[in-house]
């Protein structure tokens, strides 16, 4: 399912809301509302500036955040348990939302999208765009409010380009030539870093896959890992870990891609455009990195990254729905996603996309701006499709990212894993 | 098994017929007093129930259905232990889970009865030493997969950095799927030997003097003493350090979520982190369920073995 992002949030066009009644921001005053977020550069972000909220409303929220998994285990359990003592929480439509639909764990928040009493008319719905408004609703109901868009990007060091005269790559097929020629340039510097954990390969290995004109499913709808094109790509992935990436890879997720990168120790990367605030954090980083989507197939000519949106849901068993809504209209509001972009939060507002503030801040560091470009480059040819047909999508992605670690680590041709993993993946249909 | 049924049956009736029967013998039958004590048990009853006994019966329930989060529940009898058993990943991490126990169990009881040797001898600072070595185990679980990070990462951790200095070549630890395992056994024992070792120097330092000064007499010095007095009359505190350490060493997990997540590939997908996996990843609760009793049922047996083998060894 193509998806198109931050091309939906770009291409949007900015509609007047319907005129309303004054929002009474203090008419829940009192009441505490509880929250669980996965820990990412927007909850970070947010953590800070919820005071704000409270200070203008006068409801206090408490703010449980989990590392992704954690997040995932505690909010199935607490939802299984239909618990109201959980009013809102983060959710990846692309990911969980069909499951999440299924067993009734969204709040259709149209109701409170169109209750003038409780929403903003200059709130405006429509500033999110159609593409990004449509990935948020399942089934007729508006099940997320997206916060963000992110994607794999590719990151890599000017500097050490230039020192070993080595060209940019224009085609992921330049990739494995030039890390093979930094090697070559200088045995001790380290060239590649990617995601290895099992779970989180998928992610970061989909565009390889499909970048070589591959597909993880055949025309006929069935698992197809053991194409052509799709091995190409998987191979590719593989091999630069192998070959010339990090010892321990196997064990690598986004927080030591980004040690790696960030302390200069490999010369290229493939790693969320999401971690970009916490690379800049490294001195010298914004001067020396150039980063861009993934290069296109040199032979199939596609460019087709990944690009996934987190939203904000509201769980059906709260009992302070309207409060909560309240806390999740400020969030997403223009004002507040306009400010979180100086923590390097890709907005998906049109309107805070294409605004003055983000253009300044964009235009402070040529990295800044090539990263805006690039966000601007996947929301409009990204997917959220990296796995299977099945509604089993964690199983799918899992045994897709066990076929790269077994290639990784030597222990069946890439071919054999690959296959292998069809027969698995046909399972989970 | 048999055995094991008819000690933990044994040991039911023991305590039902010493709750039916007068606490206090000199007081009338059905006394004031009497009725009162019995009553206050109840709390500890009903504690036990709430929190031990539901939620193992509730757990048996849910391995007996095709439980996904999320989606209805249907009655499956016994599909998910049959299922269990043709699993070739359950038979992985069947096999990761013993072979880690019986290597740290063992390399943990021998080193933490070398180290309580070692430790009874000491006679200055003993204050200190012994703080010194319940440190390790007093730290959480998280901090020790943290360090494990920090430190064993090939590519990042300081382990490596320290081998370079040293003119030895980088090792893979953890990331290696032939390692991964080993450098548990490695990190559990650096964690839980001191544990041992206390256990062990509380049964050393209550062992009676006057068998030693009568093997003396009669000969028996350095390892005829050791192994012919100390060791069998330290049987019993040897048998109960093994229990508390196997029931921790069946249970382990933290660490291994923290660090590898049961990789690289599965090499460290035990039962405890399978179970995790396919229930809270995968949201497929029935069959984590059953995995589950499968380990509590592990943990009941090697318990109730245990028990066996210390009344074997009391003196």
């Amino acid at each position: 399912m193509a998806l198109a992002v931050a091309a939906g949030a770009i291409a949007g066009v900015i509609v007047a809301g319907p005129a309303s009644a004054q929002v009474d921001w203090q008419k829940y005053k009192g009441q505490e509302i509880n929250v669980l977020l996965n820990n990412h550069p927007w909850t970070q972000a947010l953590r800070d500036l919820s005071k704000e909220f409270t200070a203008k409303t006068g409801i206090n929220v408490k703010m449980d955040v989990f590392g992704e998994e954690q997040f995932r285990a505690r909010l199935t359990t607490v939802m299984q348990a239909k618990t109201g003592d959980l009013d809102g929480y983060m959710s990846l439509t692309i990911r969980e939302g069909f499951v999440f639909d299924k067993a009734g764990w969204y709040q259709d928040l149209k109701p409170f999208i169109e209750n003038k009493a409780l929403t903003e008319a200059n709130w405006n719905y429509e500033d999110f765009g159609a593409g990004l408004r449509s990935a948020h609703t399942i089934n007729g109901k508006v099940v997320t409010i997206p916060i963000n868009s992110e994607g794999p990007l590719f990151y890599w060091r000017k500097d050490i380009f230039e020192k070993c005269k080595v060209p940019e790559p224009k085609f992921l097929e330049d990739i494995p030539e030039a890390a093979k020629a930094l090697k070559a340039c200088d045995a001790n510097q380290g060239v590649w870093a990617a995601r290895g954990l099992r779970p989180q390969i998928p992610y970061g290995m989909a565009a390889f896959v499909n970048n070589m004109g591959g597909s993880f499913t055949t025309s006929e709808g069935k698992p197809g890992l053991c194409q052509e094109k799709t091995l190409a790509g998987l191979g590719m992935y593989a091999s630069l870990l192998k070959d010339y990436g990090p010892i321990g890879a196997a064990n690598h997720g986004f927080p030591q891609v980004i040690e790696l990168l960030g302390q200069g120790r490999v010369a290229m990367v493939h790693e969320s455009s999401n971690e970009f605030s916490n690379i800049m954090k490294f001195p010298g980083r914004d001067k020396d990195l150039g980063v861009k989507p993934l290069p296109p197939g040199k032979a199939s000519g596609v460019s087709k990254p990944v690009t996934i949106g987190w939203g904000v849901a509201m769980s059906p068993y709260s009992t302070k729905k309207e409060a909560t809504w309240l806390f999740w209209q400020w969030v997403t509001s223009a004002e507040i996603q306009g400010r979180l972009v100086n923590n390097g939060v890709a907005p998906p507002r049109s309107s805070v996309f294409n605004g003055e503030a983000f253009k300044k801040w964009s235009s402070e560091l040529p990295i800044r701006q090539a990263w805006a470009d690039a966000l601007v480059e996947i929301g409009k040819t990204g997917t959220g499709m990296y796995q299977t047909n099945t509604p089993r999508i964690p199983e799918s992605r899992e045994l897709i990212g066990r076929a790269i670690q077994e290639a990784l680590l030597g222990q069946k041709s890439i071919k054999d894993a690959a296959c292998a993993a069809d027969a698995d993946l046909a399972k989970l249909e | 098994m048999r055995q094991g049924t008819r000690v933990a049956w044994r040991s039911f009736s023991q305590l039902w017929q010493g709750y039916l029967m007068p606490l206090n013998a000199d007081a009338p039958q059905g006394g004031q007093s009497a009725m009162s004590v019995r009553w206050m048990v109840w709390p500890a009853v009903l504690f036990t129930v709430l929190l031990v006994v539901f939620p193992f019966a509730y757990t048996a329930v849910l391995s007996t259905q095709d439980f996904v989060f999320g989606q209805d529940r249907k009655f499956a009898g016994l599909d998910n232990y049959k299922r269990m058993f043709t699993d070739p990943e359950y038979a992985n991490a069947f096999r990761l889970t013993f072979l880690f126990f019986f290597l740290s169990l063992i390399l943990q009881l021998v080193l933490g009865t070398w180290l309580a040797f070692a430790v009874n001898r000491v006679t200055w600072f003993k204050g200190l030493i012994r703080t010194v070595l319940i440190s390790p185990f007093m730290l959480p679980p998280v901090v020790i997969g943290m360090m494990a990070i920090v430190i064993l990462d090939p590519s990042l951790g300081v382990a490596n950095y320290l081998l370079g200095q040293a003119g030895i070549a980088p090792r893979l630890f953890l990331a290696h799927p032939e390692w991964a395992i080993g450098t548990f056994v490695l990190i559990d024992a650096w964690q839980q030997t001191p544990f041992v070792a206390l256990i062990v120097l509380g049964g050393l330092q209550s062992l009676p003097g006057r068998v030693f000064e009568a093997a003396e007499v009669d000969g028996a010095y350095g390892w005829r003493r050791l192994f012919y007095i100390t060791l069998p009359l330290l049987g019993p505190t040897l048998v109960t350090a093994a229990v508390l350490r196997s029931v921790d060493l069946l249970r382990f997990f933290d660490i291994i979520y923290i660090t590898t997540r049961g990789g690289p590939g599965n090499a460290s997908t035990t039962l405890n982190i399978l179970a995790y996996n396919r229930g809270f990843e995968f949201l497929d609760i029935g069959y984590a369920s059953a995995i589950m009793i499968s380990i509590s049922v592990v943990v009941l047996g090697s318990v109730l073995t245990f028990a066996r083998l210390r009344r074997a060894v009391a003196w």
